[in-house]
Order: C-alpha cells, then structure tokens, then sequence
C-alpha cells in the first residue's frame, strides 16, 4: 500500500508547477501530505551546538558499526569458510579499520579548518584538483548517498526482521516503505532537526557501550560462553577449516571499512556549526571518531568471545548485533528490544542524513551546470524536492534489486566513499602545496598519506569485491561523469548560442499572423479580435475543411459576423489535420525572409474531467510547432464554467 | 503492386504523393505544365484548386485559390466577389491568360476560366 502513496506525492510535487497555475488553490492532496508552503524569507539558518551537532552529523557514521562487524564475519564465515578461525581474525581487522579512521579523520580536521563553508569531496576537489576529478568525486558522492540510504534501510529492517522473526518474508516491502517515509517526511522539510536527531542517536550509542561493557563484563567476570548453535547450517559454517588467504583477508577489511561511511558528514556542514564554526566541527568529528572506534572495537571483541553466526544470503535472519545482545541480556527481554529498536532508529536517521546530503549536493552540482537545472528547484517546503525523491526512488530501486540484504549491498558501498575520500584528501594536499601557510609540510603530509591510503582501500574494494557487485559503481561512477560532461556541454551550448553578439538585433521585421479556425463560434471571435490587437503586417485566417459545404458554411458565417481579415481555407487531401496547416504555415515563412509567425488557437477550457474531449488536435498541432523555428503558438482560452 | 513500388510509396511524403496523382492526372490534357510558367506570356494551364483566400479588402472582397497540377502551383485572383460558382477545393479549372509576377507567385487576374467536371480526366 505504500508504493502508490510515494507516486501520488511525486505526481503531487513534480506536478505542482503546472498545477498551482491554473487555479490559485492549493492542491489538497499535497498540503496533507507535504505541509503548508513556507516562504523563502523564512529560510534562517539553524545553528547547532555541539551536543546537537553531534547526533545530527554522527547517525550515518556511527550507525555503521551495526552492520560493519557482521560484513567481517560474513566474509570469513561464509565465504572464506575458515569456521572457528574467524573469530580470531576480527580484533586485527577492527584494528586495522581502526587506524584507517584515524587517518581519514586527521585528514577531514584539516578539511574543515580549510573549508569554514563546508568542504565536501565535491567541493575541495572542484577548488584543488579541477573539472575531471571534482566531477568524479560528485558522482562517487551521489553513488554513496544513494547506498547509504539503501544500506541503512536494510539494515534497519534487518535490526526489526531479528526482533519480530514473523517479518522475514516482508523485508523488501517493509524496506521500500520505511524509504518512502523518511521521503515523505524529507519533503515536509525535516532537514535536521535536533530535536528529532538527538534521542535515537544518544539512545543507540548509550545502548551500544551498555551492551559491550555489559557484555565483557559478562564474558570475563562471570564466564559467558558462546551463543550455542544447533541447526544444521550453522554447524556446517562453524565447521569450516580452510586457512584465511590474504584475498579473504583483504575482502574482510574492506568489508570493515564501510565502517568509515558517514564520517565526511561533518566536514560537509561546518557552515551549521556555532560560532567558532571550525573548533566546534572539529571536536565534534572526534567525539564522533571515537565513539565510532570504541564501540567497533568493542564489538569485535565481544563478538569474538561470543561467536554470533551470519551467512551471505540472509539464511540467518538475526543480525550479529541481536545475537549478541540477546546472549549478553539473557533472552529476548526489555534490554533486547530496546538495543534493536534504537538500532533501528539509527539506522533510519542515517538514511535521513543522505536525505539532507544529496539534495544539497545535486542542487551544487546543478548549479556548476553539470546536473538538469530541476535539481536546484526548491519545494514548498524549501528543501530541494526533486533531488529527494530522486534519492527515494534510487534508493527503492536499489533495495528492491538486492532484496533488501544488507551483505549484498556493502561491496556497491565502499567504492563510492573511498573514492570520495581519496579526492577529497589529494585536494587537501594540493590545497596546502598552493597556499604554504606556516607548518603546512606536516600537514600536507598527513593529507597526502592518508589519500594514499584511502586510494589503496578503494583499490582493494575494487579488485576483491569486483565480482560481488563492486564493478556496478566502477560502472557507474564513470557514466556519471560523462553524463555530467555531456549535461554540461549541453548547458554551455545554449548559452553560448544565446548570448548575443556585437550589435544584435532581432532578426525579424515583419509579422505574420495565422489563427486556426475550426468553425466560427465565440472562440474563434475572440482570437480573430486578439490577433488583430497585436497589430501584425499581415493576419490571416487558417482552416482546414473537409468538404465545400463547410467552405460555403465558412464564408457565410464570415460574412455574417463581418470578421474583417482573409480567410484561407485547404482541403485536407488526406484526412490529417496538422499536415496542411504546417504545409501553409511553411508557404507563408517562404515569402518573407525576415518574418516571424504567431500561429493563435482557440481553446476551449473546460473542468479536469472533460478538457481531454477537447484540444486533441491542437495539442498535435502545438506539439509539431513547439520544434520551428521563429514560430510563436498562443492559445487563445475560452474559459467554460 | 510490386514490392519497389511499397518501398517507393512508403519513403515518400505526403506532398510528392500527392503531386504524382496530380500529374497522373493532368497529364492527358496536354497543357503547359505550371513549372514551366513566365511571366506576361500567355499561357493556358490546368490545376487542382488547393487553396481557397477570401479577401474582404475595404468593402470590395476578392477571391484568390490557388492551383496546383503536381509541377508547381499558381495563383488566381477574381477580383469583386466572395465566391465563384463552380470552384471548389479539389475541382480541376482550366485557366487562360497572361500571368505576372507578384513576389514568389505568378498570378493571373481575372483570366478566363473553364470548369473540369468532377470525376474526369
């Protein structure tokens, strides 16, 4: 039931323009859904302090640690099929993801001292690195906004579906619906509200360290073992014994690395930060890099001592994360329940920080003239709305292709984020080589290494994860930059081709009018008196009979209603309409070299209901016109109550 | 009907479609072809009226159509009047007179004029 609704609103809000202009009255359909208009001038910038801060840019980061340590299992488990063996492969990993997080973080400080007006990959490498790589980091950007919401998402309903088994088998549909929501709630303008923000953030990090530090207290004071799995399945998947290779190795670590997903968030908005923007942004970024740190380590630690089990497709619904805390709290109680359902609620304020992220993004490449000019048109309620539901209905595209499965989703993942961060951080190094402020060498030095770093990671996911769906966006990134390119080349075209010269002037000198005229009725009175208020050199009116009676019909009526201009009539040889009207409107532009042609016609306007029983032809008409050059079509409405 | 001729029929516009069934039809009467038109040379020519104007230029109206026989087109003018008895969008007329030239048009003024039944060659 919630695909249609998502429909109706994109009709709703794609639609409104043409709408809202024939009747002053606002669409009731939209108003419930999307809220009432609110004007640009209301559009003041909210500041955040630091504790709001936090929450608001930390949801995607932070909530990646549900799903990051499940992805480490999974390719050991599954894959690599090294059973037990796993288990101890997961501290080195985390440690590893670890001190990648701290590089990228050192890099994304400098990024944000550098960028007081926020500095995306997008925008550091369209100032450092120039067109080719600021396009590439876009697109990478885009591709990664898009799967965190597709990831989140299905983590979410994955964090649910552990809760309330029952749901297994309504994962796409819950998926797609929960999409929609956070859609629908985006186009109502939910930005980042603070108020919103805060509690599920705070709640999933306050239930996160209480399940680690209860959980290890458990483990090492009161001798938890392991979750005991019985089936079948899961014996043949602890019971693997192959050795790690360093392929699986490297998969595993780049699986982890998703972990990192969401951290550039902060250096994007530092311009939402309080006064002094900089310090605060960076504070912030290391509280958040932190927390993000602790609680990955953390889990894998306890993950390791506890032994959750999970498969690549999805044959164990439970996420590790719901294993863990149901054999930490002992059963399925309040503290399970409360630990999915804050999961769950992060998840999705995750999802809703692509919401706030891509829109703004797209609308900043749009305005580089590099994405159609809708996606800076601004809605109702200020927020950009079609680069919202191109987001939703990406992400639900995605989501519905992958079956909602998290693990199938992650290689597509990690691509587009390092990608970005790779860019981002070379842009920072040659910022820094540019600018040689005063003990610039050790920063651009962190920079440089850390994009190094991150373009091995990339590098890594690429080749291990190819395969497993890490060529869709290694496809898709680079037809994003050529689309750009060829939107951009358009763009600039037009422009050059409009801007006027030296000493322009209008090519046209003399005017040519022709109204279309069915029959003589009101409509056809008013346009002939319409065409001659414009004063043209010359003003003829045009109709296409079907026999002499109707020619004989015409020329009464002409004569009765003493309509003072030349009537032309042809006879349609075969039946169509258009063709002979576009025939004599060609003859007319042959005479004059310097003529411009306004063609009237009559319309009828009737209600929503019947206005399709009326215009049919005309709307062909117009359609042929809308392509010829120096042709001007007016319809002249007859308003029918 | 052969298969070239399909092709043929399929590839053409509307406009070359119709000027071949005006040619086939005219054809038999022998006359100077429209293409081949001056101006002030006398001329007698034949053509399918295509377009009917009504001028009603400060009280004394006249009547222009404008005829084609597949080669070219022509225009006649009937000066003082709204209508002519006879002529009709898809009838045939006779024309025989002295064209002149009006911009990209040849025009013959009140010329004599022979009506060609319907549905004849």
């Amino acid at each position: 039931m919630v695909e249609p609704v998502v429909a109706l609103i994109a009709i709703g809000v794609a639609g409104s323009n043409t709408l809202m202009a024939t009747t002053t009255r606002s669409n009731p359909l939209k108003r419930f859904f999307i809220g009432k208009p609110i004007a640009t001038s209301e559009d003041g910038h909210q500041r955040l302090p630091k504790k709001v801060a936090l929450p608001v840019f930390a949801s995607d980061a932070i909530s990646s640690t549900t799903y990051a340590t499940e992805e480490i299992l999974i390719v050991f488990m599954s894959l690599a099929g090294a059973g037990v063996a796993a288990y101890s492969r997961l501290v080195p990993i985390s440690i590893l993801v670890i001190l990648l997080l701290i590089i990228v973080v050192s890099s994304y400080r400098q990024t944000i001292f550098a960028y007081p007006n926020g500095g995306g990959s997008y925008v550091v490498s369209r100032e450092n690195l120039g067109r080719i790589p600021s396009l590439v980091a876009g697109g990478s950007m885009l591709v990664d906004y898009i799967l965190t919401v597709a990831v989140s998402i299905a983590a979410g309903v994955a964090a649910i579906v552990s809760a309330f088994n029952g749901l297994e088998p309504h994962r796409v549909t819950l998926c797609v619906g929960f999409i929609a929501l956070v859609t629908l709630a985006n186009l109502r303008g939910l930005k980042e509200s603070g108020a919103l923000f805060a509690p599920p953030t705070y709640l999933y990090i306050v239930m996160l360290f209480i399940l680690i530090g209860y959980g290890l207290f458990r483990v090492f004071v009161q001798d938890l073992g392991p979750i005991p799995h019985e089936d079948t399945f899961s014996q043949e998947l602890l019971g693997g014994n192959n050795s790690i290779t360093l392929f699986f190795f490297l998969k595993a670590f780049s699986s982890g690395a998703v972990a990192l997903t969401g951290i550039e968030a902060v250096a994007d908005g530092v311009p939402a930060f309080k006064k002094p923007e900089p310090r605060n942004a960076s504070t912030t970024l290391i509280i958040m890099a932190c927390i993000l740190g602790s609680s990955f380590f953390g889990l894998s630690i306890l993950a390791q001592h506890l032994q959750p089990l999970k498969d690549e497709e999805g044959h164990i619904a439970d996420t590790v994360l719901a294993q863990l805390a149901e054999q930490v709290y002992g059963g399925r109680n309040i503290m399970f329940f409360l630990t999915q359902f804050a999961t769950f609620a992060i998840l999705i304020l995750a999802a809703n920080t692509a919401y706030a992220d891509f829109p703004r993004l797209s609308s900043i490449i749009a305005k580089d003239n590099y994405l159609p000019r809708q996606f800076m048109n601004r809605g109702d309620r200020l927020v950009f709305s079609n680069g919202v539901i191109f987001l939703g209905l990406a992400s639900s595209l995605l989501v519905i292709a992958f079956g909602g499965i998290v693990n199938a989703l992650i290689p597509l993942y990690a691509v587009g984020v390092f990608t970005g961060f790779t860019l981002s951080q070379f842009g920072m190094l040659v910022h820094h080589r540019k600018h040689k402020r005063p003990g610039w060498v050790p920063r651009a030095v962190m920079s440089g290494f850390g994009a190094a770093t991150t373009a091995l990671v990339a590098g890594i996911v690429v080749v291990v994860k190819f395969t497993d769906g890490a060529w869709i966006p290694a496809v898709v990134i680079p037809t994003l930059v050529l689309s750009f390119i060829a939107v951009n080349k358009h763009y600039s075209r037009v422009r050059g081709f409009l801007a006027p010269t030296e000493g322009y002037s209008a090519p046209f000198r003399t005017h040519t009018v022709v109204v279309l005229v069915g029959s003589v009725n009101q409509g056809v009175l008013q346009a002939v008196r319409y065409a001659q208020s414009l004063r043209p050199d010359r003003v003829i009116a045009l109709s296409v009979i079907q026999s002499p009676t109707d020619r004989a019909q015409l020329d009464a009526d002409w004569e009765k209603y003493n309509i003072g201009i030349e009537l032309d009539t042809v006879v349609s040889e075969y039946r169509d309409l258009t063709e002979p009207i576009l025939n004599r409107i060609n003859e007319l532009d042959d005479e004059l070299n310097d003529d411009i042609i306004t063609v009237i016609i009559p319309e009828f306007v009737t209600s929503l209901r019947s206005q399709w029983l009326h215009n049919q032809s005309a709307l062909a008409i117009k359609a042929r016109l809308l392509f010829r050059p120096n042709t001007v079509v007016t319809s002249v409405p007859i308003v029918i109550p | 009907m052969g298969l070239k001729n399909v092709l043929k029929s399929a590839s053409m516009g509307v406009r070359e479609m119709d000027a071949e069934r005006l040619t086939d039809r005219f054809i038999a009467l022998g006359l100077q072809p429209l293409s081949e038109l001056e101006p002030r040379f006398k001329a007698k020519v034949c053509g399918e009226v295509k377009r009917m104007s009504i001028k009603p230029r400060a009280g004394i109206p006249s009547m222009e159509i404008v005829i084609n026989d597949g080669s070219g087109e022509a225009t006649v003018v009937f000066s003082g009047r709204r209508h002519v008895a006879g002529i009709e969008h898809g009838h045939c007329i006779i024309v025989d007179g002295v064209p002149h030239s009006d911009g990209k048009h040849l025009v013959f003024l009140n010329p004599a004029y022979t009506l060609l039944p319907m549905g004849e060659e």
